[in-house]
Parts: C-alpha cells; structure tokens; sequence
C-alpha cells in the first residue's frame, strides 16, 4: 500500500516538473497518469501494492470532493446571477450528449462488426 | 444564531478552525450521507456527495467558517486527488484490451462524443448569457472530477463550480441515463457502458458496474479516455481562443 501510493506520488511530481518545466498546457497529474499509463504497458502488469494503493483512492474518490464541492453552496452573486443558464446548459446537455453518443456508437459498431 | 454557537473563546476558536475539526466533520457527515443513500434505494438527488456538502455547507454556517477557512482546514483530502488521478492509469491499463477489439468505434465515439459533451454545454450557456469564467468551468463538466478540477484551475474556470458541474451532470446520468438507453433500444452492454462513462463519468461507471462487468469496463474505460482527451484538448482550444 505505502509503495503504491509511493508510485503514484511518484509519477504525479515527475508530472508536475514536466509540466512546470516545458509549461505545456497540462494538469501535473493528468501527464503523470499518461506516464504511469506508458510504464504499466512496457512493464506489461500491476503490481500488487499499486492495485491495492489505486483501487483504494479511486474507492475514497467521492469523499476526496466533498471539500470543492462544498464551494457550490458559496459562489459569488456574480456566478449565481447564472443559475438558469448553468443549470438549463448541464442538464440539458448531458441529455443531448448520452442521445448522441449512443446513436453515434451503435452506428459505428455495426459497421464495425 | 451563530453568536449562540460561537462563543469567543480561544480554545474553541482553536479547534473548529483546526483540520482535525474539518476533517473529522467532513468524514461523519459523509457516512451519514452515504446511509441515506443506501437506505433511499440510491436515488440520485441524494448522492452522498450532494448531500454530504449541503449539510456541511449548513454546519459551517452556522458555526460561523469561512468556506476558505474549511477549504483550506480539510486541504488533505483535496491534496489526494492528485495522486487519485495518476491512480486511473491502472483501470485504463486493465480495460485497455477493449480498445484493441473495437478500436474505430471506440476512438470516433470519444472523439466526437466527448467534444459534443463539451460543446453543448458551453453552446447552451452562452446562449444564455453566462459569463466567461462560468462557460470555463463548464467545459469540464464530463470529465472525472479530479482531472475536471485541475483542467479548470489550468484554464481560469472557478473550481468549485466546476466540481459542481461534474456531480450536476453525474446525477442527470443517473437519472436519465438508463432511461434514455432502453428508449434508444441500446441493448449492447459495451455501448451501454462506454456511453454512460463519456458523460457521466465515475456514478455512471458505479452504475455500469451494477448492470456488469462488462459495462462496467467500458465505463470505466470511457472515463478515462474522455477524462486523458479532453485534458489535453480542452486547455489547448482554450489557449487558441484567448
């Protein structure tokens, strides 16, 4: 467990050097799970202290929100002055979004197969 | 009423700014949240996370924080998001086999469907007349919420808007979700589960799993793609537009 989360920690500060150091337009983490991601395929398998560190922080991930989340109950008037629109384009759009994605990829396996 | 919960003294000052104190009030809540969930047949609107922040929205409220002061008293569990993140390396390395088998589908339906996600969303909301910041933060709104989170501070959204967008738009997936799959006839449980995880990102992959492993692969596969894609296309379109 301790080696994995050393793993994980590990490959998200080589993230975050790469991305302070060629300023690319990146998260830290995001280049450190692509990192972790490219070592995994040349390695070719988890080990188990990695498995065991990831599948518990991806277990804890609804806790670990809670504290941004929160900030939703504190925007400024200025954000708020927007609630239809915010509300109206999420919902709205993540409807449109499953209607597409799904006649998209029925479409494409069909050909596909 | 907060000046009857908050007497001046210092030691109680002390502890309720203390992490010991947002920590812990943040984990009691959040299992009593996810009591309620499980006891409700987990109905969407009471997704522990919604539940667990409108409540400690209230405490701190009332005991009189700051939602600064909280944010930065529980910053720890902020903190592991990070390596949460760099964490979803292994379930897109175990379910990495799928793309192999289905790889044009699969590369076409993250492409456009994790762009279209994206582009309603701020279409819609710059139609109606949100601000900048607020069309920024809700560009990540199908993205997992760790990635979202460093992607909006990346491009000048408003994290905690942000966050919010993500767990809106996990909810309207879990309640609509389903529905509007059985009414397009989507029987496939790896369309099922590759669509749900596009644009509704970590509930929608705990929901796949519920239905199978299968989906529940796909889900999780499509999770981290769209969350890898669109961290890496979002910023640069928005850099492009500035």
């Amino acid at each position: 467990m301790i080696k994995g989360l050393s793993i994980l920690l590990f490959f998200q500060c080589l993230g975050e050097l790469i991305r302070s150091y060629t300023q690319v337009a990146l998260p830290g983490p995001v280049i450190g799970m692509l990192l972790l991601f490219a070592a995994l395929c040349l390695r070719g398998g988890v080990a188990k202290s990695l498995q065991n560190a990831s599948q518990s922080l991806i277990g804890l991930m609804t806790l670990l929100f809670v504290p941004a989340t929160t900030g939703l109950f504190f925007l400024s008037a200025q954000i708020m002055s927007q609630w239809l629109a915010i509300a109206v384009s999420l919902v709205a759009g993540t409807v449109l979004s499953l209607i597409f994605n799904a006649l998209l990829m029925k479409r494409l396996v069909k050909m596909h197969e | 009423m907060s000046d009857l919960l908050s007497p001046s003294s210092a030691w109680y000052n002390d502890f309720i700014y203390s992490p010991l104190f947002a920590i812990s009030l943040t984990l009691i809540c959040f299992q009593l949240s996810q009591q309620l969930y499980l006891r409700s047949q987990r109905f969407a609107l009471l997704h522990p996370t919604i539940v667990c922040a409108a409540v400690i929205a209230l405490l701190i409220k009332l005991l009189g924080i700051s939602y600064q002061q909280y944010f930065e008293s529980s910053y720890i569990l902020t903190l592991l998001l990070g390596p949460t993140t760099v964490a979803l390396a292994i379930p897109l390395y175990q379910n990495a086999k799928y793309i192999r088998q289905l790889f044009a589908p699969i590369a076409i339906t993250l492409v456009f469907g994790a762009s279209f996600a994206a582009l309603s969303a701020v279409g819609l909301a710059y139609a109606m007349g949100a601000s900048n910041e607020t069309l920024l933060s809700l560009s990540t709104k199908s993205l997992t919420t760790p990635i979202a989170m460093n992607v909006s501070e990346l491009i000048g959204g408003h994290t905690a808007l942000a966050a919010g967008g993500v767990m809106v738009t996990a909810v309207t997936g879990l309640c609509f979700g389903p529905l509007i799959l059985r009414w397009l006839r989507i029987h496939d449980d790896r369309i099922w589960g590759f669509c749900l995880g596009i644009t509704a990102h970590g509930t929608a992959t705990v929901l796949a799993f519920e239905r199978n492993s299968k989906a529940g692969a796909f889900a999780s596969l499509a999770l981290c793609l769209t969350g890898s894609f669109s961290a890496i296309v979002i910023p640069i379109v928005v850099s492009c537009l500035k």
